[in-house]
């Protein structure tokens, strides 16, 4: 009965994998596939990867993409490592409103709030671009890497600052010396996965950049909307194995530090 | 020194408090502010005489039936996403130790490719003559070219593409919580599978169910890329019409309407399943 119920499962569970990378390795084949039309496989090629690392639009985008990812990384860490200290000693009240701020920000329809800064910036004569699009990304992206830090902060034995403190460290010494080391992992975590969201970007982007360079998920998107050329496959292949890198590497840091504190606790 | 202490641990609240204020409950504010104004369509100067048209210019049934669409499909794709994603997890869950992990890794990576790429690569799997039309054409399910591209049904099938893992993950470690000592006790009672399944499995994976389906159901709602890239650029779904009236007709009301529109089905859902997801997020 149960070796019977499995294979049904594990027959659906495999026509779910095959479905979740079909997609993925068409791309793959199409962007080494010679065809120009791609109906047809027409031998290997390098050349749509040449076109697409030579082609100045997509240079240009992935230059403004790494400008916004990192300075909305930077301000995210910033937001999110200061609001996790005054977390971990808050009242229950007012930590139930910033969890609260917290899932909003990240469950909210990327469309609304984006309209609505659009809005709020148009209105106030705050000009539309790279500074817009920072400030859009690190709404959402302040929200994740909190996520991340305050899992490791929740976790976070206060004896050991208590004891500096006691040892006559002062405040910022104890910071520097005792809980920045120790939310590493996390804040490493939590920047790659900010800079990979940011990266990824394209309703806030859309929204914001007024007329400054598009970043490349908004040139892939016209790109795909023109049905330019298969270069697009190519420029999405370079493009996945960055991000799933910059996950894993992620995932590492969190599963790492996850590890280190299970042995320090045995 | 303790209050310099204690003044010091308020201003850590500072930076969160300043910037959420700042960019995110102000501009809402705002929008619901200008969901009430008017424009004139000739001067695009915007008054303020709190009235409720664009709310009800929402019932033209050319915005009506857009709404309508986008409830449906987010509805369709939750189920769907429900539908592949439970037998998934289940089966994952019921695996030996490091082959959970495998799958797991199966599961995942694909969802972290690029969001862009990943809808871009849904466009060639379900053109008129590709991979799909190829095999559904040797299943004998069709006949002639895939007719699906540039419709609601595409868009379906795309949300539930990109929302999957996220449906997955949360009922996967429901599902792998469930002791499995529970479920022999169930069958030594003389429970049947289905039983077991139906009367413990079930109740205790439903946290994770209401999780899967709050986080793929709300965003699926406003989703703009999706139905921009496999709709074929028709408005199809709210995302679309916003995003429309704010950067190409210049209606801010009435794009500010249906983003609060969208707001208030956004929290109508979140109050429907706080019983199931409390349990969740603690």
């Amino acid at each position: 009965m149960r070796i019977r119920r499995h294979w049904f499962t594990g027959l659906v569970s495999l026509a779910v994998i095959v479905f979740l990378w079909a997609p993925l390795a068409i791309v793959a084949v199409n962007s080494v596939n010679k065809n120009p039309l791609l109906v047809r496989w027409g031998g290997f090629t390098t050349s749509w990867y040449h076109q697409a690392i030579s082609n100045p639009d997509v240079r240009a985008g992935l230059r403004a993409t790494m400008v916004v990812a990192a300075t909305s990384t930077l301000l995210s860490l910033a937001i999110a490592v200061t609001g996790c200290l005054w977390w971990r000693r808050a009242g229950s009240r007012s930590r139930r409103v910033f969890d609260g701020m917290t899932y909003l920000r990240i469950m909210l329809p990327e469309v609304v709030f984006a309209t609505a800064l659009f809005l709020v910036f148009t209105r106030a004569h705050f000009q539309l671009g790279t500074g817009a699009v920072i400030i859009g990304h690190t709404v959402w992206n302040s929200a994740y890497a909190t996520l991340i830090v305050q899992a490791r902060t929740a976790s976070l034995d206060p004896a050991l600052e208590d004891a500096a403190a006691d040892l006559g460290a002062n405040p910022w010494r104890v910071f520097r010396r005792v809980t920045l080391p120790s939310l590493f992992p996390a804040i490493l975590a939590a920047g790659l996965l900010a800079f990979t969201f940011s990266f990824d970007d394209v309703v806030t982007t859309y929204f914001l950049n007024g007329t400054a360079n598009p970043t490349l998920p908004v040139v892939i998107l016209s790109m795909i909307r023109f049905r330019v050329s298969p270069e697009i496959n190519a420029i999405g292949i370079l493009v996945m194995l960055f991000t799933v890198t910059m996950f894993a590497v992620a995932f590492l840091a969190v599963s790492g530090a996850g590890w280190s504190t299970r042995r320090s606790r045995a | 020194m303790l209050s310099r202490d204690r003044l010091l641990r308020g201003a850590l609240a500072l930076p969160t408090a300043a910037y959420v204020v700042a960019f995110f409950i102000v501009p809402l504010v705002v929008i619901v502010v200008y969901s009430f104004a008017r424009v004139s369509l000739v001067t695009f100067n915007i008054s303020f005489d709190w009235n409720l048209d664009n709310y009800r210019q929402i019932h033209d049934p050319l915005y009506f039936d857009t709404l309508v669409r986008s409830v449906v499909l987010s509805i369709g794709a939750t189920v769907g996403c429900l539908l592949l994603g439970f037998p998934l997890a289940y089966f994952i869950s019921r695996q030996p130790r490091t082959w959970q992990r495998v799958l797991l890794v199966f599961v995942i990576v694909p969802f972290w490719t690029s969001f862009i790429v990943r809808t871009y690569a849904t466009v060639n799997l379900l053109e008129e003559h590709g991979p799909l039309a190829d095999l559904l054409q040797t299943l004998h399910v069709i006949s002639g070219p895939l007719m699906i591209l540039y419709t609601p049904r595409a868009v379906a099938i795309g949300i539930i593409y990109s929302y999957l893992p996220l449906m997955v993950l949360p009922i996967y470690v429901a599902l792998e919580r469930i002791d499995d000592e529970l479920l022999a006790a169930a069958a030594d009672l003389g429970a049947s599978p289905q039983r077991v399944f139906r009367r413990v499995t079930l109740p205790l994976a439903l946290p994770g169910v209401a999780v899967g389906c709050v986080i793929v159901g709300i965003p699926a709602m406003g989703e703009y890329v999706i139905p921009e890239i496999l709709g074929g650029g028709k408005t199809l779904m709210l995302g679309n019409v916003i995003t429309d009236q704010f950067l190409t007709v210049g209606n801010i009301p009435f794009g500010s309407a249906i983003a609060v529109v969208l707001m208030a089905l956004m929290a109508v859902v979140l109050l429907a399943t706080r019983r199931f997801t409390r349990v969740e997020t603690g």
